[in-house]
């Protein structure tokens, strides 16, 4: 145990007197908190302008109009459909909501109906919040319709809202992020302690090897609750983004997360030779995760055949469980299946690790 | 020095290849304890894999390896407790100090000697706090046999321990090796530099191609293979060795490193005859020496190639 301590302080040494690790590791996510935090969010303060076009003119209309209108993050706008998307393409506003003629009929026959929403793909945070918003104003609506207790449903509306700001949906994917790589990186500091003998020196000691390995995996996991105190740190002072979910269900997956990149680091490791190699293959790895899995694009706005390779990725469901949990966002899978995933993800690359990795 | 007791290293018939090459070919020796043992020759010779297996890091395919008389693919853990291993080009963790290097690895062992001793040992002293990554290239070899002294090991493996070194430094780890042996370890080094088998083996063995190809003391191997000494010169153009080798005294004539050498019985006698015969044809030896047989020459005579090859 004492071997175990000591080597995981040496790994957290050489991390710490390591500026680029250091940078990738820690002022990465950090800067990505920040610089997305202020281009979309502000202090947490800004609102979200829309537009709502009223085609229906009935008290079912009115309504909606009135339960956007209570959401404080939103600021309305009222007009023509024509009008309303001109200043949408202006960039005036952010979406539009349409109630169409028919609607309150509709709702007296009690027959289905949609409302629509125009949405900028492009604008993902803004487009999943405005969405969101709307989806809980509808069930609202639905819920009181139906004679069930309206009440409820009123509430929780108004308790989230003061928390859907865009920052709030950017917090959980970054932290995601830096999970991600973290866990995938690991891979260049073995490969490097391979190649420069360092795995064989130690294997010509008596030390065993799972020590050595637990080493790698404590050091990241340390680093991965350092990472997650610092991103939520951030989030909640800077940008006043609170967790909505179980403290304990994000650090779990926290854990979860980085449990998963890991193997997945050690994993490509087992196949790299080279310093080089390692440091192409996994930027080869994460670049892509990064961009694809809905956190700086909604996954909505993907094409088709890039849904599907998103779909595989384990960054997309680590994401995606995070903010389900973290500030109850719209969920690309029931949470249920991202961490069945994510599990999946972590058993399968440990097991390819433990068979293929090599110690020279 | 002579044997004594059970040797720590017995090797027999050892063999390993990877893939169709034969890396070991039947490789076979003991060394006694308190013995410096040296494996010399070029790179590809099979040392390495050799004393790789020997320290457990590597399954050999056929034969028997023991050390301290186990054992080493059955009783690895308990043997490493023992032995000191430095291996080739091997840098450390490179952001760790050296205390702090030397701290960790005596962790690993049930025991180990006090970090101060160990830098005082190998002369680390004024460098104790610096990281390993920004020490030269001698003062990361005396690091690596501090790391290899750290448990106190009764037998060291030295895998080519000065190769890059400048002259200097290569001295001063000979003369640290020399304290080693003077202390009673015992200690198998591999190297490709003849001198360094020279100065600090007791017996040397002669390695290509997996095999071991002669092994005693270097007086023993040059002695068994030359009773004569070398003279050596240049000329332009190259004399024919066919008539050189006429001269006399002289047994063979040989083109080596892009000298002609005269391996004689008598000296004064062949360098006169050769004089003669330069003026003769009118052509200037430059360069004219006399030199006892050397490894290199045992070598060159094995192998038909220079060790630097």
């Amino acid at each position: 145990m004492n071997t175990l301590l000591r080597l995981t302080v040496a790994n957290v040494r050489s991390l710490i007197r390591d500026r680029a690790a250091l940078f990738w590791t820690f002022f990465f996510p950090v800067m990505f908190v920040f610089l997305f935090g202020w281009i979309f969010g502000g202090s947490g303060g800004s609102k979200i302008a829309i537009g709502f076009v009223d085609q229906d003119h009935t008290v079912v209309s009115t309504g909606l109009q009135q339960a956007f209108s209570r959401v404080t993050l939103l600021t309305i706008q009222t007009g023509s459909l024509e009008a309303e998307k001109a200043a949408m393409q202006h960039g005036d506003i952010s979406a539009i909501v349409v109630v169409p003629s028919g609607t309150g009929a509709a709702v007296a026959a009690r027959s289905a109906t949609p409302i629509q929403l125009y949405i900028d793909p492009s604008q993902s945070q803004v487009s999943q919040v405005v969405e969101q918003i709307a989806t809980q104003i509808a069930s609202g609506f639905n819920l009181e319709l139906a004679g069930g207790t309206a009440i409820v449903g009123v509430q929780q509306l108004t308790l989230q809202s003061t928390n859907l700001t865009t920052v709030a949906y950017l917090v959980p994917s970054i932290l995601a992020m830096a999970l991600m790589q973290l866990g995938v990186f690991a891979a260049i500091p073995l490969v490097q302690q391979r190649e420069k003998g360092i795995l064989k020196r130690l294997g010509a000691t008596p030390l065993a090897r799972w020590k050595l390995v637990g080493s790698n995996v404590l050091l990241r996991l340390l680093v991965a609750i350092v990472d997650a105190l610092v991103i939520l740190g951030i989030g909640l002072i800077f940008f006043n983004v609170q967790i909505i979910g179980s403290v304990l269900a994000v650090a779990g997956l926290v854990l979860l997360g980085a449990g998963a990149f890991l193997a997945i680091g050690f994993a490509l490791a087992s196949f790299l030779n080279t310093e080089e190699q390692a440091t192409g293959v996994v930027q080869v790895v994460q670049i892509p995760m990064m961009f694809l899995s809905g956190i700086f694009f909604s996954f909505d706005m993907l094409p088709g055949f890039l849904q599907v390779i998103a779909r595989l990725m384990p960054l997309t469901y680590l994401a995606d469980a995070l903010r389900q949990v973290m500030v109850n966002g719209t969920q690309v899978a029931p949470l249920g299946t991202d961490l069945a995933i994510l599990s999946g993800w972590l058993v399968v690359c440990l097991a390819i690790a433990a068979r293929s990795f090599r110690w020279e | 020095m002579t044997q004594s007791g059970e040797p720590v290293i017995g090797v027999a018939n050892l063999c390993k290849c990877y893939g169709d090459v034969k890396a070991v070919d039947g490789v076979s020796f003991q060394v006694g304890r308190g013995e410096v043992f040296g494996m010399l020759g070029p790179n590809g010779a099979g040392k390495t894999t050799t004393i790789e297996i020997l320290e457990g890091l590597r399954e050999p395919d056929s034969g028997t390896a023991t050390v301290f008389g186990m054992d080493v693919t059955k009783h690895a853990p308990s043997i490493k407790q023992r032995i000191g291993v430095q291996l080739q080009s091997v840098s450390l963790y490179p952001r760790l100090t050296v205390t702090e290097l030397l701290d960790l690895f005596g962790s690993f062992y049930s025991h180990h000697v006090p970090t101060k001793q160990l830098i005082d040992a190998v002369d680390l002293g004024e460098r104790a706090k610096a990281r390993s990554m920004n020490l030269s290239g001698g003062q990361q070899q005396r690091l690596s046999i501090a790391l290899a002294l750290v448990n106190d090991p009764e037998l060291i493996f030295l895998d080519e321990p000065t190769t890059g070194l400048d002259p200097q430094a290569r001295r001063s780890l000979w003369d640290l090796v020399k304290g080693l042996q003077a202390r009673g370890k015992s200690i198998m080094l591999t190297t490709h530099y003849m001198e360094e088998a020279t100065e600090l083996c007791d017996r040397v063995a002669v390695m290509d191609h997996g095999h071991i190809l002669e092994m005693g003391t270097v007086p023993e191997l040059i002695g068994r293979r030359f009773k004569e000494r070398a003279v050596f010169f240049d000329t332009s153009p190259k004399l024919p060795v066919g008539q050189l080798g006429r001269l006399e005294g002289v047994t063979r004539a040989a083109q080596e490193d892009g000298q002609t050498v005269l391996y004689s019985r008598d000296v004064p006698g062949t360098i006169g005859a050769l004089l003669g015969l330069t003026d003769k044809l009118d052509v200037d030896p430059h360069n004219l020496g006399i030199r006892q047989a050397t490894l290199e020459d045992v070598f060159l005579d094995l192998t038909g190639r220079a060790l630097r090859d």
